[in-house]
């Protein structure tokens, strides 16, 4: 019972991380991170019934408000203040990025699965997904131009790191590592923030941004 | 009494938590001056703290190993000789940012110093990644405070390549729990580095050689070894030296440090047929690549800031290198060099400073070489100060990085005499690049308009940053004598 649904929950996380490579608007992007998220809280709320460990509920808990409702809402509302809606610039055409991450996929796979020949089998497979996540988000960074989409990589590459931690049977910490990685997380997503607006306004000082709204845009 | 000796007992916690629980107060209230002192003040309470560690060094998560203990102190001697000629520094700066980034300025000095302690005190290989990541956030909010274009993109650098390389470092930290949790069992011990030391022979080798590679490209971002490089020398460039240059040049050492203690777990669970492979050759490599990269790169560079930031790189691969090497000869040559790199860079970051503070302000285009040439014209004592530092990193006699780099190369003879060449190629290399490019900073004609100026009085202090580096090297107190071999021995 514990093993179908943790797989279930683990492949539609890899899922979301991989349909982020085939899009390239950053509205639809934000949205599977949200879906990402989203299944991310339900598999550490699963784990934390099965281990019957709290410290997993937290984990659960703070990845369901913060990663999939506190900051989709900022990423969104970036986008909509600085109009971002059309599609954004890729490094290279979206299928040899999705042929990239199938290899990478691969690569994950094998050198987790033969690495792991003492460990439960729960915990191999869910260590390999979990790579993978994390490979798929760092192929998403280096694919992407704009900002924006970088940390959305980035924040699809935590999302495995969090479902590893859940994975690791007894695991101290994984309710405090993840609130570490949220901090990272808000920083930069006011950084890509403050980023934005220096390349509208030229400055950060909020003093100038106030002479532009006196001026009118 | 009784209360000095209870708070004695928690000395390694205090000297951790305190900068950080300080932080706050620093960043919402006080004026720039008001930040300065206060930092002297904490950085003072720490230093005096990091001598009580070698008393009592904690239990639990913040236990100090003897290595932990002399980077401490190491460390803590640094930030408060930093934080005295920081003060000079907010004088002639004052006018460049506004009182609220001099607080956050404050804030962070003291959050990168208590994140430093936290990293080296750790017992915990969780806490040690939480301190690593805290030091980052700091450094990177500390390089975009100039709030210029450039310092804003330094910033957003600094924060991508290390936040992917502080993901790797967690992923590598979640399979080292993996390969010891079946020996120690579900729980907090599986990730003390203690616990994992003793049982190094039993953890699961072929996990420890995946985790070790995720953690070697993890720590190694820290740490800056090429081709994670990238980030530093623009972090170094942009941001206010004392905090991006100075401090979390410390932090290099907590990734360093943390490389070697996993290196050892490979290592002896190699030797034991644990299944790891050996560490030696992928350390080797990183290293030597720093070495000869830098090598090649500093003579290219036009900005003082940016040079030493790339000798930075060059001094990460030498220890890194010498880790690689292994024994304990090479093991304890490479910490006596992080701990004499880390007190010359610090003087010599702490000098740049004042001269271009001399020189009309440390404002984004004042570090060029030509622009600080000549310092003999402007003050004398300054001048010789910069030209110590700059004459002591190239590793010449009577630098102690001449006794370290010796002792480095003469054991590559000895165990690797194949990457002999390479290395001390591009130490040489190093040494002459550094000497021609960095040497007019003193004796060179000065440009036009150099008055002479006061070099301010809290300077002096740094001189003692060059006494301790020859004194180390060449007339070592035999307790820290003693400790480092003791250290070296244990991490062979």
């Amino acid at each position: 019972m514990i093993y179908p649904l943790a797989h279930l929950l683990g492949g539609l996380v890899l899922l979301c991380a991989f349909s982020l490579l085939s899009q390239r608007r950053l509205a639809a992007m934000i949205s599977i991170y949200q879906a990402e998220a989203l299944i991310l809280s339900a598999a550490a709320a699963w784990q934390g019934y099965a281990q019957h460990e709290f410290n997993l509920y937290l984990t659960s808990a703070i990845t369901l408000v913060i990663k999939a409702g506190i900051a989709p809402i900022a990423l969104r509302r970036i986008v909509h203040n600085f109009n971002f809606f059309r599609a954004v610039e890729t490094v290279m055409p979206v299928g040899l990025s999705m042929i990239l991450g199938v290899g990478l996929i691969g690569v994950a796979v094998l050198v987790v699965l033969p690495t792991t020949m003492n460990s439960v089998g729960l915990t191999r497979e869910d260590l390999a997904i979990s790579l993978s996540v994390v490979l798929l988000g760092l192929l998403v960074m280096t694919t992407r131009r704009n900002a924006v989409s970088q940390v959305i990589g980035f924040l699809s590459t935590e999302n495995g790191l969090v479902l590893a931690a859940i994975g690791m049977p007894g695991m101290p910490f994984v309710a405090e590592l993840s609130v570490a990685l949220l901090v990272l997380m808000a920083f930069m997503v006011v950084g890509v923030f403050l980023l934005r607006i220096r390349e509208h306004f030229d400055t950060l000082d909020l003093s100038g941004i106030e002479e532009i709204e006196r001026r009118g845009r | 009494m009784n209360f000095l000796l209870v708070a004695l007992g928690f000395a390694a916690p205090t000297a951790a938590f305190l900068p950080l629980l300080a932080a706050p107060f620093i960043g919402f209230f006080g004026k720039p001056m008001h930040g300065a002192f206060a930092n002297v003040g904490l950085c003072f309470v720490v230093f005096a703290l990091t001598f009580g560690v070698f008393k009592s060094p904690g239990g639990g998560l913040i236990h100090a190993d003897q290595l932990g203990m002399i980077f401490g102190a190491l460390t803590s001697f640094v930030a408060l000789s930093t934080s005295l000629t920081n003060i000079g520094f907010v004088r002639s700066e004052f006018s460049r940012m506004s009182v609220r980034r001099w607080r956050v300025y404050h804030a962070m000095c003291q959050v990168m110093l208590g994140t430093t302690i936290l990293g080296l005190y750790a017992d915990n290989i969780g806490m040690l990644w939480v301190a690593v990541e805290g030091a980052t956030i700091s450094a990177t909010l500390g390089v975009s405070l100039p709030r210029t274009a450039t310092a804003l993109e330094a910033g957003w650098k600094y924060f991508v390549l290390g936040g992917v390389g502080i993901a790797l470092a967690l992923f590598g930290t979640m399979l080292t729990y993996l390969a010891a949790q079946p020996v120690l069992g579900p729980g907090l011990k599986a990730m003390s580095f203690i616990a994992l030391e003793v049982n190094a022979a039993h953890l699961d080798g072929s996990l420890m050689t995946l985790a070790f590679v995720f953690l070697l490209f993890g720590y190694g971002t820290k740490s800056a070894l090429v081709p994670l490089h990238g980030w530093l020398p623009d972090a170094y460039a942009e941001g206010p030296i004392p905090l991006t240059a100075t401090l979390s040049g410390l932090m290099l050492n907590v990734a360093l440090l943390a490389l070697l203690r996993f290196r050892h777990l490979m290592q002896a669970n190699f030797l034991a047929h644990g299944g790891a492979l050996r560490p030696g050759p992928f350390l080797d490599s990183l290293g030597l690549a720093s070495l000869l990269l830098v090598a090649f790169s500093l003579w290219r560079r036009r900005d003082a800031r940016r040079f030493f930031g790339f000798s930075s790189i060059e001094n990460s691969g030498i220890a890194v290198f010498a880790f690689g090497v292994g024994g304990p000869v090479a093991i304890f040559a490479g910490l006596l060099h992080m701990i004499l790199h880390s007190l010359v860079k610090s003087a010599l970051f702490q000098a740049l400073t004042r001269a271009a503070a001399m020189r009309g302000g440390a404002g984004p285009h004042q570090y060029g070489f030509s622009h600080l040439r000549g310092m003999m014209a402007s003050n004398k004592f300054l001048a010789w100060l910069l030209v110590g530092c700059v004459f002591f990193l190239t590793g010449l006699p009577p630098s102690g990085l001449f006794a370290t780099e010796f002792l480095i190369i003469s054991q590559t003879i000895q165990r690797v005499p194949i990457l002999s060449l390479p290395l001390g190629a591009g130490l040489l290399l190093c040494a002459i690049a550094i000497i021609r490019q960095a040497g007019p900073l003193g004796f060179a004609p000065p440009p036009q308009n150099t008055r002479p100026a006061k070099a301010g009085r809290l300077l002096g202090f740094v001189y003692l940053h060059l006494a301790l580096v020859v004194t180390l090297a060449f007339a070592m107190p035999p307790l820290l004598f003693a400790a480092l071999s003791n250290i070296a021995m244990g991490l062979q």
